[in-house]
């Protein structure tokens, strides 16, 4: 059988960033997405590779589709803002192409940004049960309705494009061929596919609303919780660690 | 524990009352089975009896329904869901949630029930449905069968007094089917409730002896008898010349192909050959690779082994456009396959696209849409159809091109006997002009009214290939008894392993 690429997604595991508690890895997420806009250093947002690099290497999640093209991206980003900016000593001319230690610096930074904001990315959804954050969401002060409208979307996502599969080989059994169609019967044939796809989630929606409110959702402003995201100590440090980190680019942006 | 009286509801929009004077007792412990065709207001009676018409739909209501001394079409939705559940059809339209501890619990969450209590109801209810073993699963991975014991547990655990079950087997195998009326009536006694299924499948719940409730055009009637089991009315409605042999040329062929996906093989080394004019009836359990072998047909899916030709063909080397000129294609859910606006734009949507709509066959079309009964229905659009109107609508439009290879996946999903047997008809009538028709179907009675051969999948392997008579006989020596003679004596047959 041909190797298959896994899709990114969560993949079950006992290591200590999965047992972290959900909301803390997307306030880490979070602040840590931020923190590499903030920060104006190249060093720095180039240091953080080697830690996220080290911490993908304990997972082993084996190969994630999009990986590559994440790496090759930031390549790319990066060789850009190297040849094209223009300020900075010359060390290198091309033709119109220059290479400057300005624009070293530059291309370093935004594909070392670009890269860690996706690796950070990959490693909470790799290790992040998504219907934990959810429940974790909902038990930290979430409405349970707008945690459950998150809990419905991941559990519909799969189940509309399964069927749009379904549709669309429909489709192309009727004789549709998209691949040797003009924009305009492309539209029609667009349209045609959508329309199924509307009538099954109009009629989804109906079984899931009868089956919610037949089990009493929404009758009350709060409900209990028989899965509990508990907080451990390992939590604890985590949310320290991340209190400390952002006082430090507090005090870094106040600085510059 | 329920009285209608004068009962009568009128959907927004609609000309004619779907349900009409309907006047019923219920007492507690109870068990019904509403049986009758599609569309004449069975469902409706559910959602009326659990309060959900009342909620959700804008029609007109006269006469009273009473639950447990609730007045369902004046209570909260809250209260009455305490006194009855309803179970719907598809259980993976109803989940809301991600694993089986979280579904089941879901209810009891919702009414703030504390979490010692829930544990101890959930376990009870799991315990109860058979499915204890489920419990920290994904609800993805479950099977058909699981699936809907767990739809059945998360309703069980909120301990109504009433439980409907509206046609919960539709999706299910001849073994899961079985079980899950096994579960149904195990549920019943242990939870002392009122049962009311409904269900085309009657054969399956004449043991239990219930009360047979008839719905038809909107009245409801309490009938003296069973009624006929689903597939002896559709043998009754059949038509002669299955079994034959002798039949054309080879339409498809497949040569030691195997198909995978998801780390797992579907098929496995899997050679065989249609012929033109044949009935083939394609069984197998839920998950035994008979749509992956239909889709591999077409060119949907890829062998990684082997060669899968239609006509010649080789499906690895033609676009799915040009296999699709030779091949017809029927989904199990008609809705998914609509996209014409109208139904006459519906029926010559293939002919069309495959530039093959000459006057000839227009005419040919034409006559087909009278045949199904849905001529002055030309303008309408085809979603207002009802669902065995849809499935006939279905059926014509993958004719329309004139197909050498018919493959349909479970389309008799669903169908009362009357819609059944009449497009099994048509099936066979294709059969004898000469288009090869392989129709997947868990019905023995099929196989021995319409169909020359039976091929029978078990985990991606043909175990059986043979005329209707002689595929009897090997699957029985096999053990597979629910595919044998009469689906009446399926459940008879699985509880003594088989015997006589």
């Amino acid at each position: 059988m041909s190797r298959r690429w896994t899709r990114i997604s969560y993949v079950p595991g006992a290591t200590w960033l999965h047992r972290m508690h959900p909301v803390v890895k997307a306030a880490w997420l979070i602040c840590g997405s931020v923190g590499v806009f903030v920060v104006r250093s190249p060093w720095v947002v180039l240091g953080v590779l080697p830690a996220l690099g080290a911490l993908w290497g304990c997972l082993s999640p084996g190969h994630v589709r999009g990986l590559r093209l994440a790496v090759w991206t930031s390549v790319v980003l990066a060789a850009l803002q190297m040849v094209f900016h223009r300020e900075g000593i010359q060390w290198v001319t091309l033709g119109p192409l220059r290479l400057t230690d300005a624009g070293v610096r530059a291309g370093l930074y935004v594909g070392a940004r670009f890269l860690d904001v996706v690796l950070l990315s990959y490693l909470f959804v790799l290790t992040t049960e998504p219907n934990l954050l959810a429940y974790g969401l909902m038990q930290v002060g979430l409405p349970y309705r707008f945690g459950f409208a998150l809990v419905t979307a991941l559990r519909l996502v799969p189940v509309f494009e399964k069927e749009g599969e379904t549709v669309y080989r429909a489709q192309l059994a009727r004789g549709v061929a998209y691949d040797r169609s003009g924009p305009r019967k492309w539209l029609v044939f667009a349209r045609q596919f959508f329309l199924p796809l509307l009538v099954s989630a109009l009629s989804k929606v109906d079984a899931m609303a009868v089956s919610m409110e037949g089990r009493g959702f929404g009758q009350y402003p709060r409900r209990t919780f028989l899965r509990e995201v508990r907080f451990s100590h390992g939590d604890g440090w985590a949310v320290g660690a991340l209190v400390a980190v952002v006082a430090g680019l507090v005090v870094y942006v106040v600085g510059v | 524990m329920i009285s209608l009286r004068n009962f009568s509801y009128r959907f927004e929009g609609a000309e004619a009352p779907v349900l009409r004077d309907v006047c019923l007792d219920v007492a507690p412990g109870d068990f019904l089975v509403v049986t009758g065709p599609s569309g004449s207001g069975k469902s409706t009676l559910a959602l009326a009896l659990s309060g959900f018409l009342f909620n959700q739909y804008g029609g007109v209501a006269t006469g009273s329904i009473i639950v447990d001394g609730l007045d369902v079409g004046q209570a909260p939705i809250y209260e009455v869901a305490e006194v009855v559940g309803l179970v719907q059809q598809n259980p993976e339209a109803q989940f809301c949630t991600l694993t089986v501890l979280d579904e089941v619990a879901f209810g009891l969450e919702n009414r703030c029930l504390p979490r010692e209590e829930i544990l101890t109801r959930v376990d009870w209810a799991l315990d109860v449905v058979g499915a204890a073993h489920l419990r920290h699963r994904e609800l993805a991975t479950l099977s058909g069968g699981e699936q809907q014991r767990v739809a059945v547990a998360s309703m069980l655990v909120g301990r109504p007094k009433v439980l409907i079950f509206d046609e919960p087997t539709s999706n299910l195998d001849p073994p899961a089917t079985a079980a899950i009326f096994d579960v149904i009536a195990r549920v019943r006694e242990t939870a002392a409730l009122t049962v009311i299924v409904i269900e085309h499948k009657t054969e399956y719940l004449r043991r239990f002896e219930p009360r047979w409730i008839r719905v038809d055009g909107g009245m409801v009637a309490e009938a003296d008898r069973p009624p006929m089991a689903m597939w002896r009315a559709v043998r009754r409605k059949g038509v002669d010349g299955a079994g034959r042999v002798g039949h054309g040329d080879t339409v498809a062929r497949l040569d030691r192909v195997s198909v995978g996906y998801g780390g797992g093989w579907v098929l496995q080394d899997l050679s065989l050959s249609l012929n033109a004019g044949e009935f083939v009836v394609l069984m197998g359990d839920n998950g035994s690779g008979k749509s992956t072998l239909l889709q591999s047909l077409v060119g949907f899916l890829k062998p990684v082994q082997g060669r899968v030709e239609i006509l010649g063909y080789d499906t690895q080397r033609t676009p799915i456009s040009q296999l699709a000129r030779y091949v017809g294609y029927l989904f199990q859910n008609p809705d998914h396959q609509l996209f014409g606006d109208t139904v006459w734009e519906e029926a010559i949507l293939a002919p069309r696209n495959f530039g093959m709509l000459d006057d000839g066959r227009r005419a040919e079309i034409e006559r087909w849409v009278e045949r199904v009964g849905l001529q002055g229905r030309e303008a309408d659009p085809p979603f207002r159809l009802s669902y065995g109107q849809k499935r006939r609508l279905n059926l014509i439009s993958v004719l329309g091109h004139a197909p050498r290879l018919l493959l349909l996946d479970e389309v008799l999903i669903g169908q009362d006997p009357g819609n059944a047997a009449f497009v099994l008809t048509l099936l066979r009538e294709t059969a004898d002009r000469g288009v090869g028709v392989l129709l997947v179907s868990h019905a023995p009675e099929v196989v021995a009214t319409y169909a020359d051969r039976v091929l029978f999948l078990s985990e991606g392997r043909v175990v059986v290939d043979a005329g209707p008579d002689e595929a009897s006989v090997q699957l029985a020596a096999l053990g597979c008894w629910a595919y044998v003679g009469s689906a009446e004596d399926i459940p008879q047959r699985l509880a003594d392993g088989g015997e006589g």
